[in-house]
């Protein structure tokens, strides 16, 4: 159905195109004007007017048609006299029936004839799609083509057809974006309709088990997330502690002081490790970096547990390095150069112009990056569920296990409990919670940025 | 007749293979304005950074000859760029003030350097530059404004108040005036006029009344040769060569 459409599709709207261009250059050529915008215009305009018709049908008809054909199947099934009859396994047994006789056998009449009923719905449901497609392309063609006449500005409608399609294509961020939000508050409430909104952000302890039968004892569920935030918080601080300062001297060193041929070697190599997939960090920071820091642990003193916040936010750390030092060169080398030749003429060295000037001007793009840092070190999950362990502990010592949010809520989501349980249901609240964090980050990396910018610029 | 400040025999520059300069020789007079005139692309940019080697930033760029500062070379790996470039202050083109507050703009060099010892010092330092310079009377109640929010003509000002903040000998001035109006230009010229009493200036222009109105003498550049140099009176009104003719009458550049 795919391909067929698609061969209609684009034969219609090359014939448009060509019907369009051919009709006004003769009708100009007849009435002896010149047209109002060049041929190529009109020919576009009525090729829009094929196309958008013949999609909208197309849409129209592949998320309608199987909901309508199942109607009609179903419509010779009561439902009402025989109350064990399951609608949705119905119609896939009918399904099935009418795809292959192997089915068949030992099916009901009642089944078999349905699945007859169902089969020849289904050919004249395509035929009839072709048909109208078709039929809505010359529609289009016609009340279109009464437009062509050579006083028709027909660059400019072309030109706001361009605009709708721009805006439209804007638009799918921000309604995809709408409804995130919406989903997830939606079923948040839900969670906050079963644990308190004040227990969930200030509780302590986070038990996320509810009793399964009426009466079992020993486990009340219980859900203060204060010990997820606060080891998210603790990773994210020491992964931004190794990647801030080496992320932003790796920048500095490539943009200012290597040469051009070091400079095209260490570039790719820093997108490389931007490119692993955070789970192979995950297995280096759980072989090899978590033994180290328990062993370091131990050494000084310190009981470390063979996986800890320090492991994985040391491993997140050198995950992130790749964002902040390419980010921050790209705006390290766009601060222009005739700062670099002011400070340097006054006779300022190099790391004198570096501190006192480049790095300045440079700043609202740094801090960009930061946060950019930031929001990847609190959205991770792989390394922090390998090397982290998942024991929301609340602490502040690094060497100890944590949780993160992103954690919890894989947690939440692969565990075999109903979905409407608030096990399952918790995780919406985290992801909101994540969600309203990064929104604020990104809204104070915005004001930083422009306050910056109305002062310097 | 002055002593000679800046002296430059048989400079060559090469950007990569191409050569932009070719045997250029000559002498800058102390507490004297030299301009630089030439038709666009001529070298006459690539000559005032070769004197505070700021050529030195362009990978491609190798400078060979001899130019003496003070009687002393500078084209030599062990010149200390540094202090070479602190007694040589450079007005660019393009006003390039630093995003920070007029007065951080002034204090900049003064600080970097350690001429100052108090904080009273650094402001008697940027009030007496930015005085110098005849901004201040524009700015003194704004000083902790970034120097990005002045206009053309005050950044222009503020960036020579920056450059004499630190007490050079010379200063370089590419085409001071190309983004200003006539009467901003005209508070520059004054400017260049007041300050060749206390130093030496190189000004590259390309306006002929300008070199004639503000220096001593001119060098005019064709083709990455200095073709002639003297006395600006002689050259703009008995000049030997006739390119140098054509060029100040307008005949070709
Ligand atoms: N960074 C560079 N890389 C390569 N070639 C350069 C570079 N800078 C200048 N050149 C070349 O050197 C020659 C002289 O340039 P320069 O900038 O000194 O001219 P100019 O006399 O200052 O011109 P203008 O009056 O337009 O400023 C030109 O031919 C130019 O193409
Ligand atoms: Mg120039």
């Amino acid at each position: 159905m795919f391909y067929w459409s698609l061969i209609i599709i684009s034969l219609g709207i090359y014939s448009a195109y060509i019907f369009g261009k051919s009709r006004i250059t003769s009708h100009s050529r007849q009435l002896e004007i010149k047209t109002a915008s060049l041929p190529t215009y009109y020919a576009q305009y009525i090729m829009v007017w094929c196309l958008l018709p013949a999609l909208i049908v197309y849409f129209g008809w592949i998320i309608f048609e199987d909901q309508i054909i199942q109607n009609l199947v179903l419509a010779n099934f009561d439902f009402d006299l025989n109350p064990a009859l399951n609608a949705s396994l119905l119609i896939a047994e009918i399904k099935n029936v009418a795809l292959s006789d192997s089915f068949a056998e030992g099916k009901a009449t009642e089944i078999l004839n349905a699945a007859e009923h169902y089969a020849s719905i289904k050919y004249v449901s395509s035929i009839s799609f072709y048909l109208s497609i078709l039929i809505v392309m010359i529609l289009g063609v016609m009340f279109a083509s009464r437009k062509l006449q050579p006083s028709f500005r027909a660059q400019q409608s072309i030109e706001n057809y361009v605009k709708y399609f721009l805006f439209f294509c804007s638009s799918v961020a921000v309604l995809t974006t709408v409804g995130i939000v919406f989903s997830l508050l939606f079923e948040s409430l839900r969670f906050f309709s079963d644990v308190s909104v004040f227990e969930f952000l200030f509780g302590t302890k986070w038990y996320p088990y509810i009793p399964i039968r009426e009466g079992q004892s020993g486990s009340q569920g219980s859900f203060g997330a204060v010990p997820i935030f606060a080891g998210t918080f603790l990773i994210m601080i020491v992964a931004m502690c190794v990647a801030t300062p080496i992320g932003l001297f790796t920048a500095i060193y490539l943009a200012e002081y290597a040469s051009p041929r070091v400079r095209r070697i260490i570039k790719p190599l820093l997108e490389i490790l931007a490119g692993v997939p955070t789970i192979v960090y995950g297995f280096f920071a759980f072989v090899t970096v978590a033994p180290f820091v328990k062993t370091f642990g131990q050494s000084i003193g310190i009981d470390a547990s063979p996986t800890s916040a320090l492991a994985a936010g040391l491993v997140m750390g050198i995950m992130i390095i790749p964002f902040i030092s390419s980010l921050s060169d790209d705006v390290i080398n766009s601060v222009p150069q005739s700062l670099r030749e002011g400070s340097l003429g006054i006779g300022a060295n190099k790391a004198e112009t570096i501190k006192r000037v480049i790095l300045p001007a440079a700043l609202p793009g740094i801090v960009g990056a930061f946060l950019l840092g930031v929001s990847r070190a609190i959205g991770e999950t792989m390394i922090v569920v390998v090397a982290a362990g998942t024991a929301p502990n609340l602490t502040a010592n690094p060497f100890e296990n944590v949780t993160t949010v992103t954690v919890q809520i894989v947690i939440a989501l692969i565990g075999d409990q109903e979905f409407d349980d608030p096990r399952t249901l918790s995780a919406f609240a985290l992801g909101l919670v994540l969600f309203v964090i990064t929104l604020i980050l990104n809204i104070f990396a915005l004001r930083i940025v422009k306050k910056y910018r109305e002062r310097y610029e | 007749m002055n002593n000679v400040k800046v002296s430059t025999k048989n400079v060559n520059v090469h950007y990569g293979t191409k050569q932009a300069l070719h045997r250029v020789t000559l002498d800058i007079n102390e507490k004297e304005v030299t301009a630089l005139i030439g038709p666009s692309g001529c070298g006459k940019s690539t000559f005032l950074r070769c004197i505070n080697r700021m050529n030195d930033l362009i990978d491609i760029c190798k400078v060979d000859g001899s130019i003496t500062v003070d009687n002393e070379e500078i084209i030599s790996d062990e010149v200390d760029v540094v202090s070479l470039r602190s007694k040589i202050g450079m007005v660019f083109q393009k006003p390039n003030p630093f995003p920070k507050s007029i007065f951080d703009n002034v204090a900049y060099g003064p600080t970097i350097h350690g001429i100052v010892e108090t904080k009273t010092d650094l402001e008697e330092i940027v009030h007496l530059s930015l005085k110098r310079s005849g901004l201040f009377k524009e700015v003194k109640d704004r000083l902790h404004e970034p120097g990005t929010s002045l206009s053309g003509g005050q950044q222009q000002r503020l960036c020579i108040a920056r450059a004499i903040a630190v007490n050079p000998d010379i200063i370089l001035m590419d085409e001071p005036c190309s983004a200003l109006d006539p009467i901003a230009t005209a508070t520059i010229e004054e400017l260049i006029d007041e300050l060749k009493n206390k130093y030496t200036i190189v000004i590259v222009t390309h306006s002929m009344q300008q070199a004639a109105r503000v220096s001593q003498r001119t060098g005019f550049f064709h083709l990455g040769e200095l073709v002639e140099t003297g006395e600006t009176q002689k050259i703009f009104t008995n000049p030997e060569n006739e390119k140098t003719q054509g060029y100040i009458t307008g005949r070709f550049g």
